[in-house]
């Protein structure tokens, strides 16, 4: 046997080496995207100059010149205030909309499931009905069709405690006092000696094995402070009721028809899509589940509410973060009905001299914020969620 | 051969990294020399021999508002912005009827402009200085003296705005209407609650179904919605539009900021309306006007004149990269100021507006032409 030679050492040229190949098509692609994203950049800024348009964000400080309704804001007021009332109408239809289109989705989506022909055929129109329908289509009929339509102001039905007219629906309101700053601090003590009572009631319950009763010892420990806190403070808040007036109804907490036009649109439409996931976790839990529940003798309701909801629950979380996200960005719409969000808003800052391309990077910037928030709930719900070991 | 390797590899990316930095270093450099050279060709006539060489001219325009920019059931365009479209493409293009009609809400038109998807804006624009400012748009003569209203309903008891207090008002979005109400409302201490739309059509539901109590637009954009008002809603005689004027609110074409030479062309293509009508010549006549005694009214049409004594006669050329006999042209197929504004907006239209402060300055109006010279 001849004696082994040693190894020789000898590498790949780089040329034909994969790995550096791999490496150096990478930095050229990625230095291709930026040139080319650069060049964009430069002929924006370039086209704008030329025409004596202002390239810079200090436009959002500038007087915005315009109103908004139902809102505490005065023209004087810079743009950037004026998208800030926007994001908060963003927010409160929103938040309000997630709520109303979860609650709603849920029921009609186990309803698609009963075993009552009347109840299942009824839950399956409103779905089929409100899943094909533009959102656009639902937000127009309800403000055109239902609530411009309802008695004009001079004609208001009055109900004392609500008024109703087209120009908004007007129940009774929260003023609030001097003392309701000290409210608020009993109120938020009382949310935390609730919070310690239940977990209390949970260790009796590890413990002992008796009933912990928990929500009902919380929430009447919270009740005992806030009406502690009323009486000590002295009336932090007054109930106002509506007047009805010659044009306008003061006092009380008014719903204008734009924003209830838009709450309705979305939550009905986000729900018909919540319904259809709802319908499908459920019946994605295995039939095993539904079998040992019957056979440890669990009533309808029990199973779902102990067995089939829960595992439903985790496989909904992901779609449903869809949904929600989805709703946001329908709460843009809003701009169809004169509703002031905050794409209405910078919609009418670029009509009155706000340079376009800044005012839409910043209405950009509003929503991909809002996403991420609900993204990072519902990630965190999820992650809580996971079964062990997957 | 480990490190022939690695340099290799290293030098060919920093000289990736120089030659990149040379091209962009290169955009930059030629990005203001290409701002001066596109100052220089703005000053050119870029938009000028682009619309040429296109063969139309694209027009921004209202399809809204009746009288002014309007959109018939037969789905023609008609009004007096309408014409004044015809009126530029007469002057550039030699024929009224090379015009691209392309309605803008009022607050996508300023992005359409600045954008160039159109040449031209004409859409009962207000003469603002924001807008020859921070906007990006140049305007120019002002074709229709106006003023901000305010329509309400005939039964309802308001004489001035005064008496509005508490009232909603609902108004168009990227409007000068929407600053003024604004403005004057808050200067006067009215307390109002305005409901932007975008567009006027849900306005109008809101303003049937009595959502809001006034409607503020120009005042020549109300009488023409009054003007039409459907016969089942009560008709024109169910509104009524308040008295005072709100604002001044001349409108006027707008184009583009940044190109002289495309301005001053369509400048006197509009001017060229208003100076025949103050030399009397109309669509009837002009033919024989061009033959006329007057030097002016000859230099004026584009026939041949003698500028000297002793030189040969010959077509006076301002210089406005205009065709000669643009005016005879704007006149012939479109007409004089006069015509088009008693076409449109006269006392035999549905809208019967005075001309008021739309007359010529000889007869007590605004209306003012340079000489052509």
């Amino acid at each position: 046997m001849s004696a082994t030679a040693a190894p020789l050492r000898r590498r790949t040229p780089f040329w034909r080496n994969v790995r550096v190949l791999r490496v150096v098509l990478q930095a050229v692609f990625l230095l291709a995207v930026v040139l080319f994203l650069l060049a964009l950049f430069e002929n924006l800024t370039t086209n704008l100059r030329a025409q004596g348009i202002r390239t810079d964000f200090g436009y959002l400080q500038q007087p915005a010149g315009f109103a908004i309704a139902d809102a505490d804001f005065r023209p004087s007021q810079s743009i950037w205030d004026a998208i800030k009332v926007g994001a908060v109408n963003t927010i409160k239809v929103s938040l309000l909309g997630i709520l109303l289109a979860t609650v709603l989705g849920v029921v009609v989506g186990v309803a698609r499931l009963s075993t009552n022909w009347l109840v299942r055929r009824s839950a399956a129109i409103y779905v089929e009905t409100l899943r094909n329908i533009p959102v656009l289509v639902i937000i127009l009929f309800w403000w055109l069709a239902v609530l411009l339509q309802l008695p004009p102001i001079r004609r208001a039905v009055d109900l004392d405690v609500i008024v109703i007219s087209n120009r908004g629906l007007v129940g009774p309101g929260l003023e609030q006092t001097e003392a309701l700053a000290g409210f608020l601090l009993v109120a938020a003590v009382g949310l935390v000696a609730a919070a310690a009572a239940a977990v209390w009631r949970t260790r009796v319950f590890d413990r002992t094995g008796q009933p912990h009763h928990r929500v009902l010892w919380g929430s009447s420990v919270l009740l005992l402070f806030l009406v502690a806190g009323f009486f000590v403070f002295d009336r932090p808040f007054t109930i106002s009721l509506p007047e009805r007036g010659e044009l306008a109804t003061t006092g009380g907490f008014r719903l204008s028809p734009e924003y209830a036009a838009l709450l309705i649109g979305l939550a009905l439409y986000t729900a018909s899509h919540i319904a259809e996931i709802v319908r499908g976790s459920i019946l994605a839990v295995p039939r095993g589940q539904t079998e040992a529940a019957n056979a440890v003798g669990l009533s309808g309701f029990q199973r779902l509410r102990f067995v089939v909801l829960p595992q439903a629950f985790r496989i909904s979380v992901p779609p449903i973060a869809n949904q929600y996200l989805n709703l946001v960005k329908n709460s843009s719409l809003g701009v169809a009905i004169a509703f002031p969000e905050v794409t209405r808003i910078t919609r009418i800052a670029i009509g009155q001299q706000a340079p376009a391309p800044q005012s839409v990077l910043v209405l950009m910037g509003v929503y991909l914020f809002f996403s991420l928030v609900i993204a990072l709930v519902m990630n965190l719900i999820n992650r809580r969620l996971t079964l062990k070991g997957r | 051969m480990n490190c022939k390797v690695s340099w290799g590899l290293g030098l060919v990316l920093v000289l990736l990294v120089f030659t990149a930095a040379g091209c962009f270093h290169g955009d930059e450099e030629g990005a203001p020399g290409q701002t001066a050279a596109t100052d220089q060709e703005g000053q050119g006539g870029r938009i000028l021999e682009e619309v040429k060489s296109r063969g139309t001219l694209n027009c921004g325009v209202n399809e809204a508002v009746p009288g002014f920019g309007f959109v018939t059931e037969a789905g023609d365009f008609e009004g007096f912005d309408i014409d004044y479209c015809r009126v530029v493409a007469a002057a550039v293009l030699g024929d009224a009827t090379k015009v691209e009609f392309k309605p803008l809400t009022a607050e996508q038109r300023f992005t359409a402009l600045q954008a160039g998807e159109i040449d031209v804006l004409i859409r009962n624009t207000t003469w603002t200085a924001s807008r020859d400012g921070g906007e990006g748009a140049t305007h120019l003569t002002t074709t229709f003296y106006d003023g901000g209203g305010m329509m309400v309903r005939a039964d309802s008891p308001y004489q001035s705005i005064d008496d509005m207090g508490g009232t909603t008002i609902c108004v168009l979005s990227g409007t000068t209407n929407e600053q003024v109400l604004a403005s004057v409302f808050g200067a006067r201490g009215i307390e109002h609650e305005p409901l932007t739309f975008e567009e006027i059509d849900p306005l109008r539901e809101a303003f049937v179904a009595e959502r809001c109590d006034g409607w503020t637009s120009d005042l020549s954009q109300l009488a023409g919605i009054r003007s039409q008002w459907p016969v089942n809603q009560g008709g024109p005689e169910a509104l009524r539009i308040l008295d005072e004027p709100l604002s001044k609110e001349p409108l006027g074409p707008a184009v583009r900021d940044g190109d002289t030479k495309w301005a001053d062309a369509v400048n006197w293509a509009i001017l060229a309306t208003i100076q025949a009508e103050e030399f009397e010549i109309t669509s009837e006549n002009v033919d024989q006007m061009a033959d006329s005694d007057d030097p002016e009214i000859r230099r004026f049409l584009g026939s041949p004149v003698e500028e000297e004594e002793g030189a040969a006669p010959a077509p006076f050329d301002p210089g406005l990269g205009l065709p000669i006999d643009f005016a005879l042209q704007i006149v012939k197929q479109v007409g004089n100021y006069g015509e088009i504004y008693e076409r449109h907006l006269g006392p035999e239209s549905p809208l019967e507006l005075e001309r008021g402060f739309n007359a010529l300055w000889t007869d007590g109006g605004l209306h003012y032409s340079p000489p052509y010279r």
